[in-house]
């Protein structure tokens, strides 16, 4: 596998910091306000992937299917942590619900894509069930992220229509749906974009890093389409369950609109 | 004996900077049936809030409450609702056209749920048949029905197919009362229902209500105007009591 690869060496990944440096000198000059956070994000982005990347590299070597999911679970807490960070405007006390949409999602991404489709032996492959589940994650926290705030956002825009409607005698269902279906869409949007630009307009990240890797292109092909197609219809589950766990958190147990619900001042 | 309708120890206490604020504190309240009942007071006394609290929208109100001689937690929430109905001052129109705009209230399950016992039970008189259109099987009031009731709010002129986004201020006060009002609620509670008509467009809103009030709904007014006789009986909501 290593025969058609090109490794990068240090000078390699100075270059890559230098060109982050650069952008944030000139956005400095520029006065666009993004040098500081652009180059403090490069440098721990940089650190955050050679520490996954040496983890792996362990976890691949000691073959411990107890490893591979201590890291899965350690990735699954990270990701709820910064779903709830991401998101704008949401109630406090949704970590676990958070937790328990990302846990299925997860699970269905092992079971179907992992075990039915790729099949791997041993079955808990880590060098195929962490990249899987890092690229799942990755797509649903964002999905997630913006399905929440826009639930909320919409919820609280449609005030006057969610009270004239439980005045009529709709349920919190009833009432939250129309705000339900715009953030679970908004949410999807990404997804679907990417879907239908992939291999026109761009070549994905996990079918790019497979060709450079030296993977055969076609290969390479199927396993991004695998992905996509699971992407998409697990940001689909994930949107669904968290928006069926938190659409009550709008109402009390009498079916009232709760209008004092405390958010988070959180920022991006 | 029971009045038919009845609020007791109604109170509501807001959260506040440091504790609660007391807006009323144990009010009592009853009427009978197809009675009118003008509540008047000051601004910000909480004639409203009492009103939503009676139809148990307003999570900082509590209180016993009870409708033909049987306690509201006997009715459930949403059937409470149907038959303690809230008209809000502000009107909101939800649906493309006028006739869309009048039916949303079939479309909760709490009406299809009702329309699934109507037979075995009377406590949903305002249950409704499936009436067939043009544009397939729709639940609701036919169009018909809708046009009289409108007709008799002086809304002659609003066609049911009209996007309801054209109408003016004073339009969708009434056919947001037309909503409420075809749902035949047994107790209306109207939030300001005629501060954006003109006199004469508000003497018809009144009659309809004399009107509605005749057939036995039993009728809670807030209002602004000056006494239009139509009330049974004048009650003022002032520092927090009823007189």
């Amino acid at each position: 596998m290593s025969s058609g690869s090109y490794d990068i060496d240090l000078l390699g990944l100075a270059v890559a910091l230098c060109m982050a440096a650069g952008a944030a000198l000139f956005s400095g000059l520029l006065k666009l306000g993004v040098g500081k956070s652009l180059l403090i994000a490069s440098c721990r982005s940089l650190l955050q992937l050679l520490a996954m990347g040496l983890v792996i590299q362990f976890i691949i070597k000691s073959n411990n299917p107890w490893l591979v999911m201590a890291l899965a679970v350690v990735m699954l807490c990270a990701a709820v942590q910064i779903t709830l960070a991401r998101a704008h405007g949401i109630p406090k006390g949704l970590a676990f619900p958070v937790f328990l949409t990302l846990a299925v999602t997860m699970l269905f991404m092992v079971a179907l894509v992992g075990e039915l489709i790729i099949r791997p032996k041993p079955w808990y492959a880590p060098q195929l069930l962490l990249p899987l589940i890092g690229m799942m994650l990755g797509n649903c926290v964002s999905a997630i992220a913006v399905a929440m705030s826009r639930f909320y956002e919409s919820m609280e825009e449609r005030r006057d229509e969610i009270g004239t409607m439980l005045a009529l005698g709709a349920s919190p269902w009833e009432c939250s749906r129309t705000s339900i279906v715009s953030s679970m869409r908004l949410g999807l949007l990404p997804t679907v974009a990417s879907l239908a630009s992939s291999g026109i307009v761009t070549i994905p990240g996990m079918m790019a890093g497979q060709v450079i890797a030296g993977g055969d292109p076609l290969v390479a092909a199927k396993y991004q389409f695998v992905v996509f197609a699971a992407i998409a219809a697990l940001t689909l589950l994930a949107d669904a369950i968290i928006m069926t766990r938190i659409y009550r958190t709008c109402f009390t147990d009498r079916d009232q609109y709760r209008p004092w619900i405390s958010r988070t001042s959180s920022k991006a | 004996m029971h009045a038919f309708f009845q609020a007791a120890h109604m109170t509501c206490r807001l959260p506040a900077q440091g504790g609660e604020h007391t807006l009323f504190d144990d009010l009592e309240f009853s009427m009978d049936q197809g009675q009118i009942v003008d509540l008047v007071g000051p601004s910000g006394v909480g004639k409203s809030t009492f009103l939503m609290g009676v139809a148990q929208l307003d999570p900082h109100c509590t209180g016993e409450l009870s409708l033909e001689g049987r306690d509201a937690g006997g009715y459930g929430m949403r059937q409470w609702r149907v038959l303690v109905s809230y008209l809000p001052q502000s009107p909101m129109l939800i649906g493309a056209t006028v006739a869309d705009v009048i039916r949303l209230p079939w479309r909760f399950a709490v009406r299809r749920q009702a329309l699934a016992t109507s037979r075995r039970s009377r406590a949903f008189a305002a249950a409704r048949e499936l009436v067939t259109s043009k544009s397939g099987v729709v639940y609701g009031p036919d169009d018909d029905e809708i046009r009289g009731a409108l007709d008799d709010l002086g809304c002659a002129d609003i066609e049911l197919h009209r996007p309801s986004h054209d109408l003016s201020g004073g339009q969708m006060a009434r056919v947001s009362l037309c909503r409420t009002l075809l749902t035949r609620p047994k107790v209306l509670l109207a939030d300001e229902v005629d501060s954006g008509l003109d006199d004469d467009n508000a003497a018809k809103v009144a009659e309809t209500m004399r009107i509605a009030a005749q057939r036995g709904t039993s009728i809670i007014r807030v209002r602004h105007r000056a006494p239009d006789g139509l009330a049974d009986r004048i009650v003022t909501l002032s520092e927090g009591r009823l007189l």
